[in-house]
C-alpha cells in the first residue's frame, strides 16, 4: 500500500492507493464452489439481497401453508377446557398434502433460479470456475429442495409444538407421537426432492421464466386431469394403475406408505396390486428422468 | 472446516510471479487441433506463451474463442494438448480453472444483482471463503474504479462499467493467468483507454494476461508478446517489439522550426516532409542518420524528439498471413 500525499500539503490528509493484494489464504475446490452456488441459489429463491417484491412470493406462501397449523392449534387452545373430544382440523399426514401448494412456489422459483443463468449467459463464467455440470445440478436442485423442505416442515413443527403445548400433558403428547418425528421429515423430503427435480428439469429446457413456470403448472394439471379421466369413478369402481400418471399426486401415495404402511383406501390407487411398490418405482422413474434431463443440459464439457 | 473441504494450496507469492521464478512457459500448446463438423477451428497449432501479457490476434473466426474454451477445459481437443503452468488441461481441468480468470466478450452478468454481490459470489465460486470473497470483491471493484457503484444493480451500468465488472469477476479469485476476450469491445475511446490502462497494470500485480482481440492497436499498446493466428493456424509468435520492423522513416520534432528543418534536409539531399508540425525524413543507413543529426546541429534547432517509425502490427499480420505482399 502506498501513500500519495499532495505536494506542499498540510500532512493531515492522505490518499491511499490500496493497489492489488494477492490472495494466499485457503482455497476450496469443487465442494466449495458447489456450496457457494447452493447458497447463492438459496438467496435468490428467497429474494434475499433483492428488492422487496422478490421477497413477497416466498414468504406469503410460507404464511399460507402455516395458516392451517395456527388455526388448528388455536382451536385446540380455545377448546382445551371443554369436556368434548379435542377437535383436530388437520392431521400430520394431511398436512403434507397441504404442502403440495408449494408447487406454486416451485413453479415460480425454479425458473427464477435456473433460467437467467442461461438467458443472461452467466453459465460460461460459472463453468470457468472449479465447477462441473454435476455440481451445478446438485447445487440448484439442492437449494430448491432445501427451501421446499423447510417451508413444508416448519408448519408441521408449528403444528406439533402447538398441539403439544395445548394438550393436557405435553410429555404424554410427545411420547405418544414419536413416530411423527421421522414420518413427517421423510414424507416432506420425498415431496421436496420431487418438486425440486421436476421444477429444475423443466426450467432447464428454456431460458424464459414465464414459459418454464407455465410448463411446470401445465405438467401437473394435464397429468392430473388425464389420470382422472383414465381412472374414472374410483370410489365406486375401485382404483387403477392409471392413477400413477397423476404426477401431482404421486408423492402423496408415497406419503401414505410412509404414514400408513400401505396405500390409503380412499385413494385412486386403492385395490391395485403392489400399489405402493408401483408408486415408488414411478417416483424413481420420474426423478431419474428429471436428473437425466438436467445432466444432459449441463454436461457443459464436450465429450 | 464449516463442512467445506478447503485445500491449503501453497501458491506462488507475488514476488515469484513477478520475477518469473517458474522459468517454464505459462502456456504450452502442442499440435492442438479442434475440428467441428465441417469446420476446423484450430489446425495443428503449436506455440509456447511466456508469462507476462500476450495478445492473441486474429480475424473474427480465426479460432481465438475456441482456444479459450480449450484452455478452460470446456472443450476437448481433437488432437494435441494444452498445458497451463505444466498442468495438462485434459488431465486436471479443475486445477487449471482454479488458476485462471476469464472475461468473455459477450454480456454475461446477472443484471438484477449488484456488482458487489456478483463479484463476491464469483469469488466464492473460485474457492475463496465467503468473508475473503467479500473483502476481495470490495478491493477489486475499487481497483477497477467501481467502488462508488458497487451496490447498484448491474442492469443500470453503462457498457464501460459492465466491462469493468467483468474484469473484476475475472480477477477476484487472484488468478495466475487471466483470459480476456475482446476486453475493449463496444467501448468509447475514453473507456477503451481506461480498460487498456487497467489491463496493462495487471502485469505489475503478477497476473499474466492472454488477450484475444482483432484490434492490433490494443495489443501493441499493452502486450509484450503476440501470437497471431489465422484460420486456425499459427501465423507468427514472438515479442511485440521484435515483430515490429523499421520502415526507414524517421520522425523529428523541432517545435515551430519544422519548415526550416525540411528546407535544410532537402538542401542536404534528403527527402523530408512536414506533417502536423512533425518532420518525417526518409533515412537509408547510418550515414544519412548522421547527416540528419548534422543538419539539426548546424541550424541550431531545438530537438524535442527523434524516433524511428516502425511498422504497425496490422502490417506485420497482413504480410505474414500472406494477405498482402
Amino acid at each position: 500500500m502506498s501513500t500519495l500525499a499532495p505536494p506542499g500539503g498540510t500532512g493531515k490528509g492522505a490518499v491511499y492507493d490500496r493497489g492489488y493484494r494477492p490472495y494466499d489464504g485457503p482455497r476450496g475446490r469443487r465442494g466449495a464452489a458447489t456450496y457457494a452456488l447452493y447458497k447463492a441459489s438459496m438467496r435468490r429463491a428467497l429474494g434475499l439481497r433483492r428488492s422487496w417484491r422478490q421477497k413477497v412470493a416466498p414468504f406469503v406462501l410460507l404464511g399460507v401453508v402455516t395458516i392451517p397449523a395456527i388455526v388448528n392449534v388455536g382451536i385446540g387452545y380455545v377448546t382445551r377446557d371443554r369436556l368434548i373430544d379435542r377437535i383436530q382440523i388437520i392431521t400430520y399426514r394431511n398436512y403434507v398434502g397441504v404442502s403440495s401448494a408449494l408447487l406454486l412456489f416451485v413453479a415460480l422459483v425454479a425458473p427464477d433460479v435456473i433460467c437467467p443463468d442461461r438467458r443472461q449467459r452467466v453459465l460460461p463464467l460459472m463453468f470457468a470456475r472449479p465447477l462441473l455440470g454435476t455440481d451445478y445440478v446438485v447445487a440448484k436442485v439442492g437449494a430448491i429442495t432445501t427451501i421446499v423442505f423447510a417451508f413444508s416442515f416448519l408448519p408441521q413443527v408449528v403444528l406439533f409444538v402447538g398441539n403439544m403445548l395445548v394438550s393436557d400433558s405435553a410429555l404424554d403428547y410427545f411420547t405418544g407421537h414419536l413416530d411423527v418425528l421421522w414420518k413427517v421429515p421423510s414424507a416432506v423430503a420425498i415431496l421436496a426432492l420431487y418438486y425440486a427435480v421436476i421444477g429444475c428439469a423443466i426450467a432447464s429446457l428454456t431460458d424464459r421464466r414465464i414459459v418454464a413456470g407455465a410448463a411446470v403448472i401445465g405438467l401437473f394439471l394435464v397429468t392430473s386431469i388425464s389420470s382422472g379421466i383414465i381412472v374414472g369413478d374410483w370410489q365406486f369402481e375401485g382404483g387403477s394403475a392409471g392413477a400413477l400418471l397423476n404426477v401431482l399426486a404421486l408423492p402423496l401415495y408415497l406419503r401414505d406408505v410412509v404414514f400408513l404402511g400401505h396405500i390409503d383406501p380412499d385413494s385412486p390407487l386403492n385395490g391395485v396390486n403392489g400399489g405402493g411398490l408401483l408408486a415408488a418405482a414411478t417416483y424413481i422413474v420420474v426423478l431419474g428422468t428429471g436428473m437425466v434431463i438436467l445432466w444432459g443440459r449441463y454436461r457443459w464439457v464436450e465429450r | 472446516m464449516r463442512g467445506v473441504c478447503f485445500v491449503r494450496r501453497i501458491r506462488r507469492v507475488a514476488s515469484d510471479r513477478l520475477t518469473g521464478v517458474d522459468a517454464g512457459p505459462l502456456l504450452r500448446i502442442d499440435g492442438l487441433t479442434k475440428r467441428y463438423p465441417g469446420v476446423t477451428a484450430l489446425d495443428d497449432l503449436s506455440v509456447d506463451v511466456p508469462r507476462g501479457s500476450t495478445g492473441l490476434v486474429g480475424a473474427n473466426g480465426a479460432g481465438k474463442s475456441t482456444m479459450f474454451r480449450l484452455l478452460l477445459g470446456l472443450a476437448h481437443p481433437t488432437k494435441g494438448k494444452v498445458e497451463v503452468s505444466g498442468i495438462d488441461v485434459a488431465e486436471d481441468p479443475i486445477e487449471v480453472r482454479s488458476r485462471l480468470g476469464y472475461m468473455p466478450e459477450h454480456d454475461c452478468l446477472p443484471l438484477d444483482q449488484t456488482a458487489a454481490d456478483v463479484v463476491s459470489t464469483f469469488g466464492e465460486l473460485s474457492g475463496l471463503p465467503a468473508r475473503a470473497a467479500r473483502q476481495r470483491a470490495s478491493d477489486i471493484l475499487d481497483l477497477v474504479g467501481l467502488d462508488e457503484a458497487r451496490f447498484r444493480p448491474i442492469g443500470g451500468f453503462s457498457t464501460g462499467m459492465r466491462q469493468r465488472t467483468k474484469l473484476a469477476q475475472a480477477l477476484v479469485g487472484d488468478p495466475e493467468l487471466v483470459l480476456l476476450d475482446e476486453p475493449t469491445a463496444g467501448l468509447d475511446p475514453l473507456g477503451r483507454e481506461e480498460m487498456l490502462s487497467l489491463v496493462s497494470r495487471l502485469g505489475s500485480f503478477g497476473i499474466s494476461v492472454l488477450m484475444a482481440t482483432h484490434l492490433l492497436d490494443d495489443v501493441q499498446q499493452v502486450c509484450e508478446h503476440v501470437v497471431m493466428i489465422d484460420a486456425g493456424k499459427l501465423v507468427v509468435s514472438g515479442g511485440t517489439a521484435s515483430l515490429l520492423e523499421r520502415t526507414g522513416l524517421v520522425t523529428v520534432d523541432v517545435g515551430r522550426h519544422g519548415q526550416e528543418l525540411v528546407a535544410g534536409l532537402v538542401r542536404a539531399g534528403l527527402t523530408a516532409t512536414l506533417t502536423d508540425d512533425l518532420v518525417e525524413a526518409t533515412i537509408d543507413g547510418d550515414h544519412q542518420m548522421d547527416l540528419l543529426r548534422d543538419v539539426i546541429a548546424d541550424l541550431e534547432l531545438p530537438l524535442f524528439r527523434l524516433s524511428t517509425r516502425l511498422t504497425s502490427l496490422d502490417e506485420v499480420f497482413l504480410r505474414r498471413a500472406g494477405l498482402v505482399s
